[in-house]
Order: C-alpha cells, then sequence, then structure tokens
C-alpha cells in the first residue's frame, strides 16, 4: 500500500509569540536598573578620573604659584639692591655728576597756603616802585 | 563523549571559567591576606616621596621696611653615585662647570652609593651650566641662601650665617631663634612618570621678621664719612654710633674695617668684630662729661666757678700728671672746653671716690648697656676697694676706665635728652606673619637732673663754639660735643704709647631739642691724632647730613651757599661790586664742579651771609615764569638777584608779582606750582 505524505509548508516567522505583559515590566525594570548602575558607575570612573586630572592640574598650580612667589623674592632682592643707597650714590656721583648738598642747599618747599599768598601779594604791592 | 555536543562544550566552558576565576580568587586572596602589607609598602616607596621644604629666615629690615637681609632659593647639585656609569667622566666633566679639582669630586663620588653633594647654594648660571651637561645620577635640590642686598652696609648689625642659614653674628645670631624657620615636610604622590598628583604638607615654619632701628640712608652717611676718615687717617680701625637720644634707638652703626656678608670667606674676624658694642678702650678726655655732670649735679661746683689749673701740672699719690697745654685760671666751662685734666681732676677729687663711683655705676659703666646686639662688653670699671690713690684723678680724665662706644653715646644721650639713661636698641619690632610685636623700651633711669643736663649741654656748647671741638661746628646747627684723645697701652710695654692713639668725639644737635647723638671713635690714626681735628670734622659730616635728612629745622643762619652757587653759574655776569664777596671761591667758571664744594669745606665756611652781589638802586623787571619748573624758576630768579619763594610742586601756576613789573633788587617773587593745565595762566596779583 502506498501512502502519502503531504507537506504544508507553514510560514509563522511573522507571528509574534505573545509575551506576558507582566515579564515585559520586569524586563524594563531591569534594564533601567542596569543602565543606572551603569551610569553610576561610569559617573563614579568619570569623577575619578577627572578628580586625578584636577590634582594634576591642582599640583601643577602649586608648583607655579610657588615659582612665582619664588621670583617674587628674588624680584624684592632685586630691588633692595637696587634701592641701595651705596648704588644710588655711586651713580649719582659717578655718572650724573651729583654732590652732597651743602646745608643751606636743602629748601623745604612748604605747601601752598593762603596766609602765604596774602603775604606775597602785600610785599608785592608795597614794593612795586 | 561527542565533543560537537554544544552542552559538553558549553559545560567545559564553564568549568575552565570556573577554575580560572577560582585561579584568580585564590591567587587575590593570597595577595589580599598575606601579601598584602609588602605590596602596600612597595606602592608607597614608588608612588610617594616625601620632599623636604626647606625653611626661609625671616627678613630683616630697616626702620622704614626697606630690606637688609632675606633669604632666597638656589640650587643645590647632588649625585646618586649608584645611577652614574662613569664617575670619573661625571667628576671631569662638573670638575669644568665648577672649577674645582676632578679628583675631588670623584673622590666625593665614591665616597657613597645614594647620595653625596657635588656643592650647595650655586649661582644660577652655574646651575643652568651643569644641567646643561645633562649627566645622569646628578640632581638639583632647591635650598634658601641669605642674601644682603645692600653688601657691606650695616654688616656688623645684621651679621651673617653659615651654609646651613644658622646665625653666627650680629642680629641674624641674637635673634636666631625668632629668625630661623623650622624646616618643612611635604608627602607627595606621583604617578609613574614622577608626576606629582597629591600631597600632604606639614608646612615650614616661617621666621619671624625684624625691623631695626636702623636707617639705612643715616646708615650709609656713617659708613661712608667713617670710610674716608679711615682713609684719610689711615686709622687702623674707626667706629661711628648714631643714636637718637630721647628712645635709645640706634639710627646708624659703622664699623671700620668693613666685611661683607655676602663673601664671608674674604673676610677677617677682625673686620667682623662690632666694635660699637664689643671694643674695649679707655675714652680719654671724652669722659670728662661724667665728672663735670657728677660734680655738677651734687651742686659742688657752677659753670661759671674758677678752677686753678696750676699751668698744667697736679700731684696725686706721687703722680705728677701734665697737661696737654699750661693753663692757668679757668672757669669750669672753660676746662671742659679746653679739656684741662688737671681742672676736671680737681672736680674729680673734690666729689670723691665714693660718690664718683655711685655716678659711674648710674650712668652704666662696667655693666652691660643691654643693647640687643651680640657680643656686648660691659667695659672695665674696678671696684671702689680695688681703687688707688690715683683712681679718682685718672677715671675723672678718662683713664684707668674701659668704655664701649655704645656706653658712651649713651652717656651723652642721657645729657642730651635731660638726665634720662636710656638703652640703647637695635631692634624695634618683632612681625610674624600679620602680627607686630614691639620691642618694648626699658624703663628710662634718671641719672642727673634736667637742670644739670641743660647746664651741662650748654657748656658742651661752648666745647664747639671755643674750644676744642671747633671743626665740629655745624652750619645751620647748634651742637654740643666733647673731644677725646686716649692714650693707648703698648702691649709690649704695658705703658701709654706715645704713638698710639683713639682719636674721638661724642656730641649731639641740636642743642634745645637734641634730634641725634653721634659718636665718633678712630683707633691709631697717623699724623693727626687728636680727637678735635681728626673725630670733630667727622662729626660735623655725619651730622649736617643726618639732620638735614631727618629734616630738622635749622637752628642758626646758614652761609648763603645756594646764592652763591647760582653766581657761579652764570660766567658773564659782570664782577660783583660788594665788599665782602669773596671772589676767589666762587670765580666764573662754566661748568659746577660739585665735588669742589666737599672738598674743601674750610674755604666755603666762612663765606658771610650777604656776600650776594647785588646792584642796589637798580629795579628789576619780574621774568615770565609761568610753565617753568622749580628748578627752573629758582636759576632764573637767582641769576637776576631775586628771591624766590616756592608753592607746591609741578610748574609755574601763578606768580607774584607778575611778569614784568619792576621790583628791587632781593625783593621775594612767590611761585606757585601745580599741574600743567590748559588755562594754566596769569598771575596771582592779578587774579
Amino acid at each position: 500500500m502506498t501512502e502519502y505524505y503531504t507537506v504544508k509548508r507553514i510560514d509563522n516567522s511573522r507571528l509574534v509569540p505573545p509575551r506576558a505583559a507582566r515579564q515585559v515590566r520586569e524586563m524594563a525594570r531591569w534594564m533601567v536598573l542596569g543602565g543606572v548602575l551603569a551610569g553610576v558607575a561610569l559617573l563614579y570612573a568619570w569623577q575619578h578620573f577627572q578628580c586625578i586630572e584636577l590634582r594634576y592640574h591642582l599640583e601643577e598650580l602649586k608648583a607655579e604659584r610657588a615659582q612665582v612667589g619664588e621670583r617674587n623674592q628674588q624680584l624684592k632682592l632685586e630691588v633692595a639692591g637696587l634701592r641701595s643707597p651705596v648704588r644710588i650714590a655711586a651713580i649719582a656721583r659717578r655718572e650724573l655728576g651729583l654732590a652732597v648738598p651743602e646745608p643751606g642747599q636743602v629748601a623745604p618747599i612748604q605747601g601752598p597756603a593762603d596766609g602765604v599768598l596774602a603775604q606775597a601779594r602785600a610785599a608785592a604791592a608795597a614794593s612795586r616802585p | 563523549m561527542d565533543w560537537r555536543c554544544p552542552r559538553i562544550r558549553i559545560l567545559l566552558l564553564s568549568v575552565l571559567a570556573l577554575v580560572w576565576m577560582g585561579a584568580a580568587l585564590a591567587r587575590l586572596t593570597y595577595l589580599q591576606l598575606f601579601r598584602s602589607a609588602d605590596y602596600q609598602a612597595r606602592a608607597k616607596r614608588q608612588q610617594q616621596r616625601i620632599v623636604e621644604v626647606s625653611p626661609r629666615r625671616g627678613i630683616l629690615y630697616d626702620r622704614h621696611l626697606s630690606e637688609l637681609a632675606m633669604s632666597v632659593q638656589v640650587d643645590s647639585c647632588f649625585a646618586v653615585p649608584a645611577e652614574i656609569a662613569d664617575p670619573a667622566m661625571a667628576a671631569r666633566l662638573l670638575a669644568s662647570v665648577l672649577g674645582s679639582s676632578p679628583e675631588e669630586i670623584e673622590g666625593r663620588l665614591s665616597a657613597s652609593r645614594s647620595f653625596v653633594w657635588i656643592t650647595r647654594k650655586l649661582a644660577p648660571e652655574t646651575a643652568e651650566r651643569i644641567r646643561a651637561l645633562n649627566l645622569r645620577g646628578i640632581y638639583f635640590q632647591k635650598e634658601n641662601q641669605r642674601f644682603y642686598p645692600h653688601g657691606e652696609l650695616a654688616a656688623h648689625v645684621l651679621g651673617y650665617v653659615d651654609i646651613d642659614e644658622k646665625g653666627l653674628g650680629g642680629i641674624e645670631y641674637a635673634l636666631d631663634e625668632q629668625i630661623r624657620a623650622t624646616p618643612g615636610r611635604m608627602l607627595v604622590l606621583a604617578d609613574a612618570r614622577r608626576r606629582w598628583f597629591d600631597r600632604q604638607e606639614a608646612l615650614a615654619g616661617s621666621g619671624a621678621d625684624v625691623v631695626l632701628a636702623l636707617d639705612r640712608h643715616i646708615q650709609y652717611i656713617a659708613e661712608k664719612e667713617l670710610a674716608e676718615a679711615a682713609r684719610q687717617s689711615r686709622a687702623l680701625a674707626g667706629t661711628i654710633v648714631v643714636q637718637d637720644p630721647e628712645n635709645g634707638e640706634l639710627l646708624a652703626v659703622a664699623n671700620w674695617p668693613p666685611f661683607d656678608p655676602n663673601a664671608l670667606a674674604g673676610s677677617t674676624s677682625e673686620s667682623r668684630m662690632n666694635r660699637a658694642v664689643g671694643a674695649l678702650y679707655e675714652p680719654g678726655s671724652t669722659f670728662k662729661i661724667v665728672t663735670l655732670a657728677a660734680a655738677l649735679e651734687e651742686g659742688i661746683t657752677r659753670p661759671d666757678e674758677v678752677i686753678d689749673c696750676q699751668m698744667g701740672a697736679i700731684f696725686i699719690g706721687n703722680h705728677r700728671i701734665r697737661d696737654h697745654k699750661p693753663f692757668g685760671l679757668l672757669s669750669v666751662s672753660q676746662v671742659l672746653a679746653h679739656s684741662s685734666d688737671v681742672g676736671t681732676i680737681k672736680l674729680g677729687l673734690r666729689l670723691g671716690a665714693p660718690k664718683f663711683f655711685q655716678y659711674l655705676r648710674a650712668f652704666g659703666f662696667g655693666t652691660p648697656t643691654g643693647v640687643d646686639l651680640p657680643g656686648e662688653n660691659r667695659g672695665l670699671l674696678r671696684r671702689l676697694e680695688n681703687w688707688s690713690s690715683v683712681s679718682v684723678g685718672s677715671i675723672s680724665m678718662g683713664q684707668e676706665i674701659g668704655v664701649t662706644p655704645v656706653q658712651l653715646a649713651s652717656v651723652m644721650s642721657a645729657i642730651a635728652n635731660g638726665g634720662y639713661r636710656v638703652r640703647p636698641r637695635a631692634v624695634r619690632e618683632i612681625r610674624r606673619g600679620s602680627e607686630i610685636f614691639p620691642v618694648a623700651a626699658a624703663e628710662p633711669q634718671r641719672v642727673i637732673g634736667p637742670k644739670t643736663a641743660a647746664t651741662l649741654r650748654n657748656m658742651l656748647e661752648g666745647v664747639i663754639l671755643e674750644g676744642t671741638g671747633a671743626l665740629a661746628r655745624l652750619d645751620g646747627y647748634t651742637a654740643g660735643g666733647k673731644t677725646g684723645t686716649a692714650q693707648k697701652i703698648d702691649p709690649a710695654t704695658g705703658r701709654y704709647s706715645a704713638t698710639q692713639h683713639i682719636a674721638s668725639f661724642v656730641g649731639f644737635a641740636p642743642i634745645n631739642t637734641p634730634a641725634v647723638t653721634i659718636l665718633v671713635s678712630l683707633d691709631s690714626p697717623r699724623g693727626k691724632y687728636h680727637g678735635g681735628e681728626v673725630a670733630a670734622p667727622v662729626f660735623k659730616r655725619v651730622a649736617e647730613q643726618v639732620l638735614n635728612y631727618l629734616n630738622v629745622p635749622h637752628d642758626v643762619p646758614i652761609a648763603p651757599r645756594l646764592q652763591a652757587v647760582s653766581f657761579r653759574a652764570q660766567p658773564n655776569a659782570p664782577a660783583p661790586e660788594v665788599s665782602d664777596f669773596v671772589p676767589l671761591q666762587y670765580e666764573p667758571s662754566a661748568a659746577v664742579e660739585p665735588r669742589a664744594t666737599l672738598a674743601t669745606p674750610a674755604k666755603l665756611a666762612p663765606v658771610a651771609a650777604t656776600s650776594v652781589p647785588r646792584a642796589e638802586g637798580r629795579e628789576i623787571t619780574v621774568p615770565q615764569l609761568l610753565g617753568k619748573s622749580v628748578r627752573q624758576v629758582t636759576q632764573e630768579c637767582l641769576s637776576l638777584g631775586l628771591s624766590p619763594v616756592l608753592i607746591g610742586t609741578g610748574v609755574a601756576v601763578e606768580q607774584v608779582p607778575a611778569s614784568g613789573e619792576l621790583i628791587r633788587p632781593g625783593n621775594r617773587v612767590t611761585i606757585r606750582f601745580g599741574r600743567r593745565t590748559a588755562s594754566a595762566g596769569g598771575s596771582m596779583g592779578r587774579n
């Protein structure tokens, strides 16, 4: 007896198996949780490396501050040397031909005073020939 | 077993993974539990580094906060010999830069494997040259080095430090604990490339800054004049002390010979000695002020009392003491003015040994003054019971007693300030950051009454006006003082030397409101050796400059040298026709030689106040002065014989009388100076 087999090709690839809504929520929750955790971990790592970077930067700034402070100290020393009366006197004497003023050559100039001006006016009027 | 079966494969992979993880876990557990401490220590060694923070000494300032001593960082070079492949080559290269011998450096490199100094505190250019060699195993470390920006200025007061910045002399030594800082440490975290990324600091304690009473300008004046005097007189040593008589502050302490604290190697211990506080000498006649002060205070004499000076000789305990000149009858004022030994001895004898000793102690002789400078000599004053029959006489005229310059200056300050003995001090305040700790002045002690002090001041003025101190007479100021010429003890014979003297002058100015006390002392001058000849002119030069610098108002008229100088500035001017003009000193010359006035002070001194030539009866047209500088206005007015009155600074903006007006010679022209403006103009007389 001859037996016949018939093959019926059924394409169910387009069928989407029904999923339980509960499963979907569960998966979404885990994914969010995983995402948050991954985000936190990434944030932590970023902060960590950022912190290290900032430490490097801070150290550079500290070193720069120390250098600037030291340079400032050196400049102060240089200024002190340049302001030395020994040096200034030598320049004044040798290069500019100046000399220590005699007592009569130093005349302190007083600030303007109305009284002085009034006296000057009176004296000027009196001295007119 | 079918290897192709996926289940088997997965199972096998899982087992392998588990084994790998187990092994890793086991290793991790082993490392964490058993090797943790070891590896942590290794990591620390690699990452952490302890850096010494070099302590920085405080700054020494003068009274106006100008830096006199400060520290800056410089490079010191060291080697790690273990890292140097060819020590001989490295030593040769380093020696070529440092100028030392290669053998010496090579010897140092072989002395240690881990660390050895090559040279410390290098000049920047030398450090750069060594860096340029790029030698392996050669490193640099920052260290602080002390610098004295003014070089020799005030070196004896400031002192000096050793290579480790430890104070060895002067204020550096006396206040070393305060000025010196505590060293700090820094724990540094470094990565594999030795870049620092973190640190923990134990900060170095900064040293305190010290503000001295010194004024660098007054110090410069004192040192300059002392150097000049020492060179001229070829003295072995010398000292000038400038003190504020009111509070005892030392405005200047100059010593000769000088030394440079920046180059200690070139100095001797002799030159580093601060003679102002450490040198002991017999004061000679300058000490007569003490005898006179005691006698006047005790009321046993008066300035006008006449004393028989016995034509210059007196016998005390079989010793004949001779005066430097045979004086007859002299008033007590004249005894001081002419420095009569016999007259002073008579006053000392009248005072008596116990009373005299009491005053000597009260003035502080034989005890330290308490000055805040190291190495102070207390002086030499024998106990009363050890005095011989001639001691009163000898001490009265300044022998048989040892004093320091600062002691004697303090005595003169006591007379100048009305009778109070004030402690001399060099330090005004100590500063730590923003905190200021003033150094409290010691309570002044009254030694003599104000009346005695005033009497003595007048008598001391007489020394300058008519006595041995004539060359100390100031131009524009009154002054009082006393000359001294002490014979030195000849160490070979133990007797007073006939050739070695100490010439000194101690005085103050002005008389009524003394601003400064000045002591000048020159050790063993050659040629002229009297205090009145050698030290008094130095007092004059220092006092005039210092009083001018301090803007102390003149209390006596001064010779009108400014007008005289202006006269020289016009070579084509007609010859003056006034009787008292001295043409020799003001010959018409195109250029003013500034040094000439300094080099010939004696010539200029007698110029009379009326030496300005003026053509009487001639009227002068007031020049246009507006827009001109102070200097131009002054020169123009003086050249015309007008007397300018200057108000303010800048350019002339107003003038009285106005330009074009006719005024008499010598009349005043008042000029107001200010900022130049577009509308500046006109004259005060027309406004």
